[in-house]
């Protein structure tokens, strides 16, 4: 099975590389039926070299990825998935665990042009819950309610800039046995406070908020399976490549959703679909249906789901090659049959192809035909069914009556789109709510935001301890790197010890933890001028006023060697677009002279310190 | 269990035939920078096909630090015979 996925896959590049008009339409379907990440990864790479012309043609979905994970190479499983749905995703990539400062500041990727759709996947780190000691039941369940509503709170936020729909994922469980059965005694667990939080999101969640569950997902999966502690590591991976083909398919579904409208008839075949064996020939003594027969039962569960869909409000029909007579003669007659004939909206028990009789179906319902999805046991109507009316739905039983019901419940047709009446009363409560208990100003606006992080910075010159880290980030930092000047360990070490040169590096911890070192700056002094030499940043903690903090630093050390005027050079790269419009952002004047990229002045005379919501701490404790 | 080089080199070959549409020649000195389609999707394909092909699971960090086919081609040993 494995190996002619594979092979099919190298079959459809072959083709569509020779231009073969049928190519696309065969890569779509295998984009929506694949299930293996390296079978989505292959697909993605046919995408992009082999069908860039077909994709172009589709429709296109506009989609902001916000997290705390990266979203490469998952972004390209979900734009396969998409492909398969028949739309062409634009993604646009949010900051790395950013994605409250995007929200709620002005710019960004929420203003970078039209959303459709936005995708947030938040870090489970910032969620608070209480210690052992403080919890007392009450409290962890009204923090795991105040998480939900501060992430909710940015939905509606991201909702209200940007008139997308907003995916949330919610938050995964641990794998690992750590605290044992215990797990469960007690909200001081991650196991029990993100299940509440989780819960709490589920409940309450608004009707733009589409919930993408991972907590169901990857237990659906397996923990052990989706969890990739290496991929993490390495690069910041949400999950293993099981995992993310699982996200992939789930989000491409949610999208799909939002789309295309949703099926209302469940059309049945009669005969080894809602019993066993053939009612014209077996007779009603002979078919398998009840509790005296394992396979019995089985027809008779299906019977039993079958009933609560059409409780839910679907409608029922029966589309069967029988005489009519024999065909209703169970439902009259049978005691165990658990549907009734008046359970159904149509019944159409007749030699006339299934196709046909489906068309007939929809005239008389006056529905269309992509509102019906046909069950039946047979592969021959099921193709039929496909190949003169493609619009319907169409659900292949199996051999085994018992995978009946999964069988259907899989096929995802009948999931409720749409939150009731109900639901969106009960969305407005939950904001009210969240208004009159004040919750909305942790997260109201910027300033407050920045404020209740409770920032701590450490600014200090260059120590031996920190060399290691120094050098790895000016090794390595591209995008906040306004010189991106590449220096050795042994070189930083003669700067450090050299008078006509400044540094410093800054940390930075807050409310969720410690972020360590995080911005270096060196600077050169030279008749009565302090130049930038080197001024990087680690691009988690940007929007943090971090840039303040260092402009501030900047300032007073040139201040202290009677410095008249600062310089920074803006060396373009192609990936330090971030930081062209830093200088004047901070009020420094573009100069003549600086070729090649930019340089900028500033008089130290007019500078006057930048505010910000950073505490300082000068030296770090030892 | 050991594998010669040149076996791993072989094996190695068609998993990376399998997944390009030009497979490029792999040899020792081969780098993904001389292969125009072995981009950043394609380095996670075969990393993804060289685990389940070779039954191996590598460490964190040490891929990143091959340079060549070569020195890949070595550690694809090293984890079959050091799990």
């Amino acid at each position: 099975m494995e190996m002619s996925v594979h092979e099919a896959i190298r079959l459809l590049a072959a083709k569509g590389r020779t231009g073969d008009a049928g190519a696309f339409r065969e890569f779509q379907e295998l984009a929506s039926h694949v299930k293996e990440a390296d079978q989505l990864l292959m697909l993605a790479n046919l995408a992009k070299k082999v069908f860039a012309q077909e994709v172009s043609n589709l429709p296109i979905v506009r989609m902001g990825l916000l997290g705390a994970c990266t979203f490469h190479p998952w972004k390209h499983l979900l734009e396969v998935r998409l492909l398969g749905e028949g739309v062409r995703p634009l993604f646009t990539d949010g900051l790395f665990d950013n994605y409250t400062a995007e929200i709620l500041e002005p710019g960004g990727i929420l203003e970078s042009g039209q959303q459709d759709f936005i995708l947030l996947c938040p870090s489970a780190h910032r969620l608070i819950k209480p210690t052992l000691a403080q919890e007392n039941g009450a409290l962890g369940r009204e923090m795991a309610a105040t998480s939900a509503r501060e992430l909710l709170e940015l939905c509606r936020k991201a909702h209200e800039r940007t008139q997308a729909e907003i995916i949330l994922a919610n938050f995964p469980l641990p794998c690992r046995q750590d605290w044992g059965s215990f797990r469960n005694r007690t909200m001081a667990t991650d196991w029990t406070f993100r299940r509440a939080v989780n819960l709490e999101l589920g409940l309450t969640a608004p009707a733009f908020v589409r919930l993408c569950d991972r907590e169901y997902l990857e237990a659906r999966l397996g923990l052990e399976k989706a969890e990739d502690r290496r991929g993490w590591f390495e690069s910041k991976q949400p999950g293993s490549p099981a995992l993310l083909a699982v996200l992939a398919s789930e989000v491409a579904r949610l999208v799909a959703q939002v789309r295309s409208p949703m099926k209302k008839v469940l059309v049945l075949d009669l005969d080894n679909t809602l019993w066993g064996g053939v009612i014209g020939e077996d007779g009603l003594d002979g078919i398998e249906l009840g509790d005296t027969s394992p396979r019995g039962e089985a027809f008779k569960d299906f019977q039993k789901y079958i009933k609560s869909l059409k409780d839910r409000g679907v409608l029922l029909a029966v589309c069967s090659k029988n005489d009519e007579a024999k065909a209703l003669e169970p439902f009259e007659k049978h005691p165990e049959m658990v549907l009734k004939r008046e359970d159904f909206v149509a019944f159409y028990a007749n030699w006339e192809p299934k196709s046909e009789n489906l068309c007939r179906m929809a005239a008389e319902l006056r529905l269309g035909l992509d509102s019906f999805v046909f069950v039946d046991d047979n592969p021959a109507e099921v193709e039929i069914v496909r190949q003169f009316t493609p619009e319907v739905g169409r659900v292949l039983l199996g051999p085994d009556p018992a995978e009946h019901t999964a069988q259907l419940q899989d096929s995802r047709f009948f999931e409720p789109r749409q939150i009731t009446k109900e639901d969106g009363v009960r969305s407005e409560q939950y904001h009210a709510e969240a208004q009159r208990k004040g919750m909305e100003s942790q997260c109201a606006d910027m300033d407050s935001y920045l404020a209740s992080l409770e920032m701590v910075a450490v600014v200090q010159p260059f120590r031996l301890v920190d060399l290691p880290r120094i050098a790895q980030l000016i090794a390595k930092s591209n995008q906040f790197n306004v010189t991106t000047r590449r220096r050795t360990e042994a070189e930083l070490t003669a700067i450090s010890q050299n008078p006509e040169w400044g540094h410093f590096s800054v940390r930075l911890r807050d409310r969720f933890g410690d972020h360590g070192l995080i911005s270096v700056v060196i600077l050169h002094f030279k008749n009565g001028v302090a130049e930038i030499d080197t001024w990087l940043m680690s691009c988690r903690v940007l929007k943090r006023q971090v840039e303040e903090v260092v402009l501030n630093e900047i300032l007073r050390q040139a201040r202290g060697r009677g410095c008249r005027e600062v310089t920074g050079f803006y060396l373009p790269t192609g990936k330090n677009g971030i930081v062209k419009d830093l200088f004047s952002r901070f009020g420094f004047i573009p100069q003549e002279k600086g070729e090649p990229g930019k340089c900028y002045g500033l008089t130290i005379q007019d500078f006057r310190p930048l505010v910000h919501r950073i505490s300082l701490q000068q030296d770090e404790p030892t | 269990m050991s594998q010669p080089d040149g076996e791993i080199l072989l094996k190695l070959q068609t998993v990376v035939d399998g997944l390009f549409l030009d497979p490029p020649r792999m040899t020792h000195q081969t780098k993904a920078t001389d292969v125009a389609e072995w981009d950043s999707l394609m380095q996670i394909s075969i990393l993804v096909a060289v685990e389940k092909e070779f039954g191996v699971r590598f460490r964190t960090g040490e891929v990143e630090a091959t340079r060549n086919v070569g020195e890949f081609c070595a550690l694809i040993r090293q984890r079959m015979v050091e799990p």
